[in-house]
């Protein structure tokens, strides 16, 4: 292997990762929007939003990433939308993390002891005081592992909108791979930027863990 | 000249700086029951897993019929862990029964007692199912033999275990409080097991709570304390007459919790 | 969905979703065989094969699949790996899954109370014994659910194989799109098979998994 070639094509790579970043966390945050709504209405004791909330997991996580950006993608297209690639790969990432990340918050909130909210109710807390101080801050806090992890894996799933011609991490090592016929080089460059983010992100997500004092129980 | 059927001579077994058990000589002749008390955390159990070697113990010696188990001496009397397949023919002749039965759950109780007929003694199946069954019957279980263990009562899920280790025909038996995790109404039928046993004349070092069943079943009764053995004699003599005050202080808190 | 340039198409489909199950049955078998040996190797004294396999598994995966393949179809040529497209998205989806297979498979070791494996050998069982008729069915019974997890994740994952151009569904569906213009569709019905797939496995999945916990069930 030379890695020497590749030395001119570093702060490309550097952008490409800043890319990939944008695009995940922008999918995280959207995501997490969606994904409350999500939970909210899965748990919200209405039989038609549960079951709404119920098919959204299921068919978000049931078809693959690919198809979905790549349906999300064609289907802009025919609505003649200008920017279908960005929109539809924020899109994506958006729509498949909410899925995850409603199941996320879900099991948050169940393992949230029971007699806790008792507790509040007994103490004689309003529903919205009881939500906002007592369950909500416990089950973020419990959710915090799963998260990172979710953000991981969301990184790892937006190399897949290199598809739609997207410049970000994965699209640029292709890139760099055709123009230096070096791509053996150019994938491994690729992959260990990718190493390089999640392993921060794990490390991260352990001392986040730490601070919260989750692994002391 | 027939050997004991477990000698311990200056025992010692440390758990990083704690040390546990501190110059234990113990003996047990054959067909001798010897039951094991003492306070929580005096190193009861640790004592009885050095016997086979399921702890390693760090000094002294512990022989089984005369010979040393877990460790090799050489001639300089420097010591070598033994060969893990002599360890195990020797650990054959050793039935243990545990505190919390350690039943496998994925095997009916008849299943339980034929594995190790099979697997360790040789046995051919039909001949090993047999055995079992046999043995299931004589803990009372006929009846249970293709339950798994979730479906039994703690009671009969220690009585599989003890068919288990006495399907293996051991010389010796060692138990670590057979009946600690069973309810009060389920304690009898262990311990009536256990007497039986001991009529047929088996080998046995019994670490029990059980004082009444100890002062009953035991020819001698072994009092460890910090991890010594302090007092040790006929159960009538320690239980009644012993000297030592940590014995008599052991036994009165007993006899208070056990009082109305 | 237009019925005449599916029944044309129907063949190449057909033999599309051939491929992608195959693909993925032998992906994930080897998969959980070199997930497995990776777990055991874990679990063995050596310090150093400890490391190597820990820095094994967090490469697989921290990157994404996606890459792996690349560096595995494209890349492999310039250091004398030469595979076709299948077999490098067989052996792709192999290693990538076998890092998550490994962790499960060690976590299902861990599961085992230490008490059990203790019985083992207070009777004189030999370790592969041990190993074979203790450790291992114990452990699958902790390990089924994530295992079932897993394998429908890289069910999904076979999609990604079309990159490399694989010839499963996925890039007959898009060879069918680009010749007919019905991309709209042929995605759409892509969607469709997966969720019906992943729904279908995850089923037979809780069934496989009750049956083997079927002991476990609670007690009368
Ligand atoms: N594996 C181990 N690692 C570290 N310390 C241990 C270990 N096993 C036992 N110990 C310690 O050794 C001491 C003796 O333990 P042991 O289990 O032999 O006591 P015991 O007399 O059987 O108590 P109990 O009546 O509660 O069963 C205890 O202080 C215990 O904490
Ligand atoms: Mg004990």
């Amino acid at each position: 292997m030379r890695f020497s070639v590749l030395f001119h094509s570093f702060g490309y790579l550097t952008q490409a990762a800043g890319v990939t970043l944008a695009l995940s966390l922008a999918g995280i945050a959207l995501g997490f929007v969606l994904g409350t709504l999500v939970c909210v209405a899965r748990l919200s004791g209405r039989r038609w939003l549960e079951r709404l909330g119920g098919a959204y997991v299921s068919v978000f996580r049931g078809v693959p990433l690919l198809v979905l950006l790549l349906f999300l993608y064609y289907f802009l297209a025919t609505l003649g939308l200008d920017v279908p690639a960005l929109v539809a790969a924020i899109g994506g990432l958006r729509l498949s993390s909410g899925a995850y990340q409603a199941e996320i918050l879900r099991g948050a909130l169940n393992a949230v002891p029971r007699g806790q909210g008792e507790a509040a109710t007994a103490l004689g807390y309003a529903a919205f005081d009881r939500w906002r101080l007592i369950l909500l801050p416990q089950a973020l806090r419990i959710s915090i592992p799963p998260m990172i992890n979710e953000f991981i894996l969301l990184i790892k799933a937006s190399s897949l909108v290199s598809v739609v011609g997207i410049a970000e991490l994965t699209r640029v090592s292709m890139n760099i791979a055709a123009m230096t016929y070096r791509p053996l080089e150019a994938y491994v460059a690729g992959g260990l930027f990718y190493l390089a983010i999640n392993l921060s992100l794990a490390g991260l997500g352990g001392l986040a863990e730490r601070r919260a004092g989750i692994g002391a129980r | 000249m027939t050997h004991p059927m477990i000698a311990m001579r200056a025992v010692g077994k440390s758990f990083g700086a704690h040390q546990v058990l501190r110059g234990v000589d113990l003996e047990v002749q054959r067909s001798e029951v010897v039951c094991l008390i003492g306070p929580s955390g005096s190193g009861k159990s640790t004592l009885l897993r050095c016997v086979n070697f399921l702890e390693s113990y760090d000094e002294g010696e512990v022989r089984i019929e005369g010979e040393l188990i877990g460790w090799d001496l050489d001639k300089e009397g420097e010591r070598r862990l033994m060969a893990p397949r002599r360890l195990r023919e020797m650990r054959r002749e050793i039935g243990m029964v545990f505190q919390h039965f350690n039943l496998w759950p994925h095997m009916t109780a008849l299943q339980n007692v034929v594995e190790p007929l099979v697997r360790v003694r040789g046995l051919k199946k039909d001949e090993a199912t047999g055995r079992a069954a046999a043995m299931l019957a004589r803990v009372g279980l006929a009846e249970k033999a293709h339950a798994h263990p979730q479906r039994l009562s703690g009671g009969q899920q220690q009585r599989v275990a003890i068919a288990r280790a006495l399907a293996m025909q051991p010389r010796l038996m060692l138990f670590d409080e057979p009946t600690s995790a069973l309810d009060p109404e389920l304690v009898g039928e262990v311990l009536e097991v256990i007497r039986a046993l001991a009529a047929d004349g088996m080998t046995m070092l019994i670490v029990t709570h059980e004082m009444g069943f100890a002062a009953h079943v035991a020819n001698r009764i072994a009092f460890i304390d910090g991890g010594r053995i302090v007092d040790e004699g006929a159960p009538r003599r320690v239980f009644h007459e012993s000297a030592e005050p940590r014995v008599r202080q052991f036994l009165q808190t007993y006899h208070d919790r056990n009082a109305f | 969905m237009n019925g005449d340039v599916l029944l044309r198409y129907a063949p190449a489909l057909l033999g599309g979703f051939g491929v992608t199950i195959a693909c993925w049955a032998a992906g994930s078998a080897l998969g959980l065989a070199i997930g497995f040996a990776v777990a055991l190797g874990a679990g063995a004294p050596s310090r150093a094969l400890k490391g190597l396999l820990r820095v094994y598994v967090e490469i697989l995966r921290g990157t994404p699949f996606l890459m792996q393949l690349f560096i595995l179809y494209a890349g492999g040529p310039s250091i004398g790996l030469k595979l076709s497209a299948t077999a490098a998205g067989v052996v792709g989806l192999g290693l990538y899954s076998s890092a998550y297979f490994s962790e499960i498979f060690r976590a299902g070791f861990a599961a085992v109370p230490r008490g059990l494996i203790e019985a083992a050998m207070s009777v004189g069982m030999a370790p592969g014994d041990i190993l074979a008729r203790v450790r291992l069915p114990i452990a699958l019974v902790a390990a089924a659910p994530p295992i079932v997890n897993t394998l429908i994740v890289m069910s999904k994952e076979t999609v990604v194989l079309s990159i490399i151009t694989v010839p499963e569904l996925m890039y007959q569906m898009q060879t069918m799109a680009a010749e007919t213009f019905t991309a709209f569709d042929a995605i759409f019905a892509m969607a469709v098979f997966y969720w019906c797939l992943v729904e279908v496995v995850s089923r037979l999945g809780r069934r496989v998994e009750d049956r083997a916990t079927a002991f476990l069930a609670s007690r009368p």
